[in-house]
């Protein structure tokens, strides 16, 4: 009953690939910054739907920031979870910027965002049945085919869940991604909002993850909102990563191995030199030895 | 697939949906005594995300009518006009004709105008990139020629006019400027356009505003130039050789027969 699983290529050519080092996602207030003091940073992430004009200055920027830089496109609108089928003129688009800007790699969310003939612009939660991992492994298996290459599937934040799911979350990721070939993106602060909201154990939703699948890590802040008599942990990539998520990027490192891992900071954007903080703490954790690297070998 | 469907359809329409509880999406949650509250976190997302690209395109009507009340009309008209596009770089192409339907804007009619203002230097920055006629091609075109020939405006190019001092009063809120604008000030004619990588808004005269609409409508530069000066016998046409064919306004020189 085992379906063939395709192979494709994660990445294009070697000066595209993502470094094992920290990375932010891009802003639009920071381009100058970037663009005038080549900030020593490992990579840049965008959302390509933010590029998906027919010109303009955004995409001259970007190509600049590419001249310097690995890229990797996180894509927010595909809505992979959706009963509706897939948009082939975004599908197109996204290949058009993906031939343009050959980013190192390409992700999106477990989640759907298509449900009537308007789009939420937010990331919903899934379904966890047989017949929707089904859907989803379509989707996934479309948008590689369109591509030409394997994307990553990032674990969402959430807030409530279905009576009908019958598959716990991280098994219906992993399931996902095997049975689509492709990878994950692990959100650490995803993880942490997600488990705290509807008290799992984070021990037993990381168990099924195998470290070969995980190609990307996502760390950002969150909200903490009191409600009367519960509190509800939001996603809002507002804020630095809170110190528990620190502890499980800590834990997740261990675990599996030593992956590229991004800073997302989306809502009150700090000034260019936060956001390196950030980078750096990430960094510090990630290639324990760094410091001593950068002191042997200046420049 | 039914199941997933209906659910997804279900939580969309409670998505969109005033304040009320959503009984048929609340029976489909694992119900901890805070279902609602929960299911209140994407209804929030949902207006706020939306909410907030509506902001970013409309600082000025924002400013104009406060923080608050921009906050409430922008949940209004996300509910009615929901994101139609994956991308939302230009969401609220509708905004100007709903803010014109608002009882309780009747006392500012200048506000639709400032709207139909910022979403065209929004759609400017974004349109695709062209190069600008040179000397070079005018002069080689030859004088008969262009006479006749038709202008290819620049993608990004947007004509408005309104009955109010349009670009007074936007220009007022760009820089946190209190200065008053007197309504007396009357109509404005305002071009906005982006040639290379700043969006650039002016405003026009008469007579250049009647020149630019008939070119960017596909007329000759002759018949362009005729409904100038009879509507504004006073038009400067030197201006327009001199500067304007040449400032990034046109991006190419037509002179085979109209196509379409």
């Amino acid at each position: 009953m085992m379906e063939t699983v395709k192979v494709f290529p994660s990445g294009p050519t070697p000066d595209a690939w993502i470094p094992t080092r920290a990375g932010v996602g891009l802003k639009a207030q920071h381009y100058a910054n970037v663009i005038e003091q080549r900030p020593d940073l490992g990579w840049f992430e965008v959302h390509p739907e933010n590029y998906m004009a027919e010109g303009g200055p955004a995409l001259g920027y970007l190509e600049r920031i590419r001249m310097d830089y690995p890229l990797s496109l996180h894509s927010v609108g595909t809505s992979l979870g959706s009963h509706r089928p897939l948009d082939r003129v975004h599908l197109s688009r996204l290949k058009a910027l993906v031939e343009r800007f050959q980013p190192g790699l390409v992700s999106e969310h477990l989640s759907w965002s298509h449900g009537r003939d308007w789009f939420t612009h937010d990331l919903l939660p899934l379904l966890y049945t047989e017949a929707s991992l089904q859907n989803v492994v379509r989707h996934i298996d479309e948008v590689q085919e369109t591509l030409g290459r394997r994307i990553l599937i990032e674990n969402p934040s959430s807030y409530l869940q279905f009576k009908r799911s019958e598959i716990p979350e991280s098994e219906f990721l992993v399931e996902a991604a095997r049975r689509s070939g492709a990878a994950l993106l692990l959100d650490v602060n995803n993880v942490y909002v997600s488990c705290m909201n509807h008290s799992w154990d984070i021990a037993a939703y990381l168990a099924p993850i195998g470290a070969e699948l995980v190609g990307e890590i996502h760390l950002a802040g969150h909200a903490v909102q009191e409600l009367e008599g519960f509190t509800l942990r939001i996603d809002d990539h507002g804020s630095p990563v809170a110190p528990a998520v620190w502890e499980l990027y800590r834990l997740c490192i261990d675990r599996f191995g030593q992956v590229p891992t991004l800073i997302e900071w989306d809502s009150n954007v700090p000034d260019f030199a936060q956001l390196m903080q950030e980078a750096n703490l990430a960094e510090r954790l990630l290639i324990p030895t760094a410091e001593t690297l950068s002191h042997a070998n200046p420049g | 697939m039914q199941i997933l469907a209906d659910l997804q359809r279900r939580f969309c329409d409670a998505l969109r949906a005033p304040e009320t509880p959503p009984e048929e999406l609340l029976a489909e949650l694992i119900d901890d005594g805070h279902a609602l509250a929960r299911f209140d976190v994407y209804r929030n997302n949902f207006i706020v995300l939306n909410g907030d690209a509506l902001a970013e395109m409309y600082p000025s009507v924002q400013r104009l009518i406060g923080a608050q009340a921009f906050r409430l009309l922008a949940t209004a008209y996300v509910r009615r006009h929901p994101p139609r596009e994956r991308a939302l770089l230009l969401y609220g192409a509708e905004f100007a004709e709903f803010l014109r339907e608002i009882p309780e804007l009747a006392a500012l009619p200048y506000l639709p105008d400032v709207a139909r203002l910022e979403y065209a230097w929004t759609a400017a920055y974004h349109a695709a990139d062209a190069t600008p006629i040179t000397q070079a091609e005018v002069t080689r075109a030859g004088t008969e020629t262009l006479a006749s020939a038709r202008l290819k405006p620049h993608p990004s190019l947007r004509l408005i006019d309104s009955r109010y001092p349009l670009y007074r009063i936007w220009q007022n809120n760009q820089h946190e400027s209190d200065d008053l604008v007197s309504l007396d000030e009357g109509p404005s004619r305002v071009i906005v356009n982006r040639p290379g990588r700043q969006v650039e808004v002016r405003e026009a005269g008469v007579g250049e505003f009647v020149l630019m609409r008939a070119l960017h409508a596909g007329g000759s530069v002759q018949h362009a130039l005729a409904q100038a000066i009879d509507t504004d016998p006073e038009f400067d046409l030197s201006d327009f050789f001199s500067r304007r064919l040449f400032d990034g306004t046109f991006v190419a020189i037509n002179n085979k027969p109209k196509e379409e």
